[in-house]
């Protein structure tokens, strides 16, 4: 019990000590997080951006132009049941022919020569759910719609749909990339921040190592430590990217990251500290008798 | 034997620092290892408190062995021996008391038999007064004395010193000596390393010459003292 007590007031002597040099390695460790936390916010927001982009893909499904309207508005029914699909809107002949003259007003004549020898054909416009944004997927769904009776025709973008999603899928590449180049050097920048400070403390590890100190009672501490700071570290930049985020809002809006992955930061933070101080403190190395 | 090295080498990149050591200490022996700097006293203390691990041969220290030793045992090892650095080597943001204290306190004694063992042996150090100031306000001879009642604080079987009077006066330099001797008779295996060996009083002492890595024995310490 007393061991346990002693290492407590071990552990608080160590963070009351020094508070010049933690304010420093505070502040190192906190602006390494303000470049980190700037990569999350900017990658968010690009990937909220793209998603939009693709959430805007649909699918038209043109129909017979022997379908009645009630068959047509059936169809679309059955199509709004479809894996995938979430909502259909049925656009009638007499409504595609306003849509087309509001839309394309220059063309508006083309469609009164041809008046009484061609209609526009109804058709079903089917929006996807969010999470059905991959061409493959799209892809399978138009020629599904496509193979229902009543519908001639069902198109989706297929010029541009393969292309964006091609290009998502490489930028959520790159940008988990660069994300893991980033975390690491983060991890290593906070792991060797609190390491510095473990080292100014070789004298009392080498001391404790004579004495008699076992080696968890020496490092304990030095971990405590370290997962602290890098825990406030973290939080520290966590805070100063949301002043930086609030600041920057009134000119460029953006939205900031959900704050899930602010608290994964915080905890990646404290156990970056832990395993920076883990590297720093190794009594073996002080006492010699790591050799063995 | 307390300490038994047999036929212990050890070095440091190509400089062997120890050569073939053989030695062995009884309980309550008083053992003086002279030599020139560079000669390896330093060393012989190390692999004695296992700081350090021969490249060959065998140290032997309170049934610690070093081919045996493993890394769980070293605090076991050093709860049996004391080690008094020329450097003093006190925390220098804790009191003189915490100083003292320290081998204790990561032994888990209770806070009770801590001050009393404590307080006993600032009292016999002559350092009741100091017990709360900080080593930088202590004059070298005092720091010393802190230093080996940290040392002594925990009834070790080995007291080590090494160079123990290199930073002091002539007359801090005899007080320690005196806690030195005071504390063989105690019953405590004393091996002190110094490169001046006169200020132990002769008849007080086993005397050890070390150079170039290499137990030289008492005739060429004698050797040496007729030839001044």
């Amino acid at each position: 019990m007393s061991l346990w007590r002693a290492l407590g007031a071990e552990t608080m002597n160590h963070l009351a000590s020094r508070p010049g040099a933690r304010a420093v390695t505070l502040v190192m460790v906190s602006l390494a997080f303000v470049v980190f936390n700037t990569f999350l916010l900017v990658s968010w927001n690009l990937e909220r951006l793209l998603h939009r982009e693709l959430q805007a893909v649909r699918i038209e499904a043109f129909l017979s132009p022997d379908l009645s309207q009630t068959d047509g508005r059936n169809l679309a029914d059955l199509i709004s049941t479809m894996n995938g699909v979430r909502s259909v809107y049925y656009v009638s002949v007499s409504e595609a022919e306003a849509l087309f003259r509001a839309e394309m007003p220059e063309q508006e004549r083309l469609l009164d020569l041809l008046s009484g020898r061609f209609q526009l054909p109804a058709s079903i416009q089917v929006s996807l759910k969010p999470d059905y944004d991959d061409e493959a997927g799209v892809r399978a769904l138009a020629r599904a719609i496509q193979g229902l009776e009543g519908v001639t025709e069902a198109v989706y973008g297929e010029e541009y749909l393969p292309g964006l999603t091609r290009a998502v899928s490489a930028f959520r590449k790159l940008l988990l990339f660069l994300g893991t180049v980033l975390a690491v050097s983060i991890a290593l920048v906070v792991a060797y921040t609190v390491r510095l400070s473990a080292l100014r403390r070789s004298l009392t590890v080498e001391v404790m190592s004579i004495v008699g100190a076992p080696d968890w009672f020496i490092v304990a501490p030095f971990l405590v430590e370290g997962t602290v700071t890098g825990l406030l570290g973290a939080l520290g930049g966590l805070t100063l990217s949301l002043l930086l985020s609030a600041i920057l809002q009134g000119a460029v809006g953006h939205a900031f990251v959900p704050p899930g992955l602010s608290l994964t930061v915080v905890l990646f933070g404290g156990a970056t500290g832990a395993v920076g101080a883990a590297l720093g403190i190794r009594p073996g190395r002080h006492s010699g008798g790591s050799s063995k | 034997m307390l300490i038994d090295m047999e036929g212990v080498s050890r070095s440091y990149g190509r400089w062997p620092a120890l050569d073939n050591i053989s030695l062995q200490v009884a309980r309550g022996e008083f053992v003086v290892v002279s030599g020139p700097s560079g000669a390896g006293k330093t060393t012989l203390l190390r692999l004695i408190w296992m700081g350090d691990l021969p490249d060959r041969g065998l140290v032997q220290v309170a049934g610690f062995r070093s081919d045996k030793i493993r890394r769980r045992d070293f605090a076991g090892l050093r709860r049996r021996i004391g080690v008094v650095f020329q450097d003093f080597r006190l925390l220098p943001d804790r009191t003189v008391f915490h100083n003292v204290a320290l081998p204790l306190v990561v032994s888990g004694a209770s806070g009770r038999a801590t001050r009393k063992r404590v307080f006993s042996l600032l009292a016999l150090m002559g350092l009741s007064h100091r017990r709360n100031s900080l080593p930088h306000q202590l004059s070298g001879g005092e720091q010393q004395r802190v230093a080996i009642a940290r040392a002594m604080v925990a009834h070790p079987l080995i007291l080590l010193a090494d160079e123990p009077t290199g930073n002091l006066d002539p007359d801090a330099s005899a007080k320690v000596i005196q806690h030195l001797i005071d504390i063989n008779r105690g019953g405590t295996s004393v091996v002190m390393a110094t490169h001046d060996p006169r200020r132990i009083p002769p008849g007080s002492a086993r005397f050890l010459f070390l150079e170039g890595g290499k137990l030289a024995g008492a005739d060429r310490w004698h050797d040496l003292e007729d030839q001044r």
